[in-house]
């Protein structure tokens, strides 16, 4: 595979998901703990009003990327360009360092599953996606970002591992990886792989962010459900993925029981309070 | 059809329909079965249609409770998949499935307070507008009343209800118990819209809900006057629809007095 030089994403700190519920205490209280905060692309893809107006009034204190759903970028459909435009006009508003969406395809012929759903793992679907890839990044003039997904099923048709995909599209692409450190745990349990072996076959450079969220156990399998705090083997995993991929932007999604702001905070510093002195240990 | 665009063809056939095709192109775990493996994704997608529909149509779930409410999204679900890259536009076609399937049609209520609930939505992310100030409107000199015009704010939503599902609604919004359905003896003409982050909804005389529709379809303001003559003495007129005029400038409603 040939692999192109690739410049690292700066490092934004410690972010979080912005969520509707924390809009009035962000504005009222300004957490100085909260470095960036990610948003959820799609819904601001709209004309006006509340959404707006606090994207505006937040964005004003704090840097700001943009996190998408619906891109589809490993659909069969064609890229839909009406999506993008207004993703781009988002994009010229929001003036994020970079935008991510899953590697994952959402829907064929014109539907919309609302659902990040898993892609063969084959050489057919690397130069597939890649190749959308770059038309995408190309037309909105800022790097991307593709995250892996938490997965519930493995195709016959998979002739590699998830991390070899995930990497293949990312040279291939030429972008960046946003790495879900649960969503490595959520899949390796389903799919009885080692985290670790994921982790150290990523390409260091590659990754521009990290994400953290906690999940549900259900006994056979574990659902992604970013509705419980994250737990602890996944921030050992975490620890794991400072020490080799170093000062990467991280930021804790939060989407269902959402708590009150100041409960999510102390989360935020135990990142924090991980990644610090691992980070001083390996700049020295 | 490529290989990757039969997989995806198949797989989404299986989350909508249910059918076992798919199976065989999905290995199992030691734990979990083919099909289970593709069941964990048919149930999350009628999850979260459902989690949207009850985001966007709160007081309708609240009149039919938790069980009806999920079988009518199922069933609208069933006979509806979402296009739209936003999952904020999946319930668009509710309230007009509920006007045509039994045994919701039997209590038209529904449909209404669905409708009701729709409009709101469009209301609360319609494009911003700054409305227009009282003393914008009184530094306007009397000789060039007749002919003014009034532009009205993006968001502005108008219906006619004959039910009182802006109480159940505004109950359900509260935490409060909501009234029981009572349908009125007349249609009552309602809006909702849209300061920049509030939404308010109330009802109208017949007067000025005649004279609203008329501005917002570009009548100036002598034909205004004019179509409430058939109710006010003509003495009256200017004063009553200079009235009007200043609250719903207090309401926010118009944009732009145009000379």
């Amino acid at each position: 595979m040939q692999k192109s030089a690739v410049k690292r994403l700066p490092f934004l700190g410690f972010g979080l998901g912005l969520r509707t519920s924390h809009y009035q205490s962000v504005l009222a209280e300004l957490p100085a703990n909260i470095d960036w905060f990610e948003i959820l692309s799609e819904n601001y893809l709209v004309a006006g009003g509340k959404p707006l107006y606090y994207l505006d009034a937040i964005r004003e204190h704090y840097p700001m990327i943009m996190h998408g759903v619906s891109m589809s970028i490993g659909g069969s459909d064609p890229l839909n360009w009406d999506y993008l435009t207004q993703l781009k006009q988002l994009a010229d508003r929001v003036q994020p360092a970079w935008f991510s969406d899953h590697l994952c395809w959402t829907g064929l012929d014109g539907s919309n599953i609302h659902d990040l759903l898993p892609l063969p793992y084959t050489e057919e679907a690397i130069a597939h996606v890649a190749n959308r890839v770059r038309q995408v990044q190309d037309f909105m003039e800022r790097p991307m970002l593709i995250e892996n997904v938490s997965s519930y099923l493995t195709y016959k048709d998979s002739a590699m591992t998830e991390w070899e995909f995930l990497t293949g599209i990312a040279e291939h692409g030429d972008c960046h990886i946003l790495l879900d450190i649960n969503n490595i745990y959520v899949s390796a349990f389903n799919h009885e792989f080692d985290p670790h072996e994921y982790l150290h076959y990523i390409p260091v450079d590659r990754v521009g962010q990290f994400h953290l969220a906690g999940h549900t156990n259900c006994g056979d399998y574990i659902i992604d459900s970013h509705d419980h705090p994250v737990i602890d083997p996944v921030w050992e995993l975490y620890a794991e993925a400072v020490r080799r991929f170093g000062p990467v932007s991280i930021m804790i999604e939060r989407d269902d029981h959402i708590p009150p702001l100041n409960e999510l905070l102390p989360e935020l510093d135990r990142a924090r309070s991980i990644a610090q002195p691992i980070l001083k240990e390996v700049a020295a | 059809m490529n290989r990757i665009a039969s997989l995806q063809s198949q797989f989404q056939r299986a989350i909508l329909t249910l059918d076992d095709e798919f199976d065989d192109k999905i290995l199992a775990t030691k734990r979990v079965s083919a099909k289970r493996r593709i069941g964990i994704y048919a149930d999350a997608y009628r999850l979260r249609l459902i989690e949207c529909l009850r985001d966007s149509y709160s007081a309708l779930n609240t009149m039919l409770g938790d069980d009806q409410f999920d079988r009518l999204c199922r069933s609208y679900i069933d006979t509806h998949t979402p296009h739209h890259y936003s999952v904020r536009w999946y319930g668009q076609t509710l309230a007009a499935y509920v006007v045509g399937t039994a045994p919701y049609c039997e209590h038209p209520y529904l449909a209404e307070l669905a409708t009701f609930e729709w409009k709101l939505m469009e209301a609360f992310d319609a494009r911003d507008a700054a409305p227009v100030t009282i003393e914008d409107m009184a530094a306007i000199p009397p000789d060039q009343w007749p002919n003014l015009t009034f532009a009205l704010h993006p968001s502005l939503q108008r219906l006619q209800l004959a039910w009182n599902v802006a109480a159940m609604r505004s109950a359900t919004d509260e935490d409060r118990d909501p009234p029981a359905p009572q349908r009125g003896d007349r249609l009552v003409p309602w809006i909702i819209w849209r300061t920049q982050r509030r939404q308010f909804y109330r009802s109208l005389s017949a007067d000025e809900a005649r004279m609203l529709d008329q501005a917002r379809s570009g009548a100036n303001f002598a034909t205004l006057c004019e179509g409430l003559c058939q109710s006010i003495g003509e003495a009256d007129v200017a004063l009553h629809a200079a009235g009007l005029l200043k609250q719903w400038i207090t309401d926010g409603l118009i944009i732009r007095i145009v000379k």
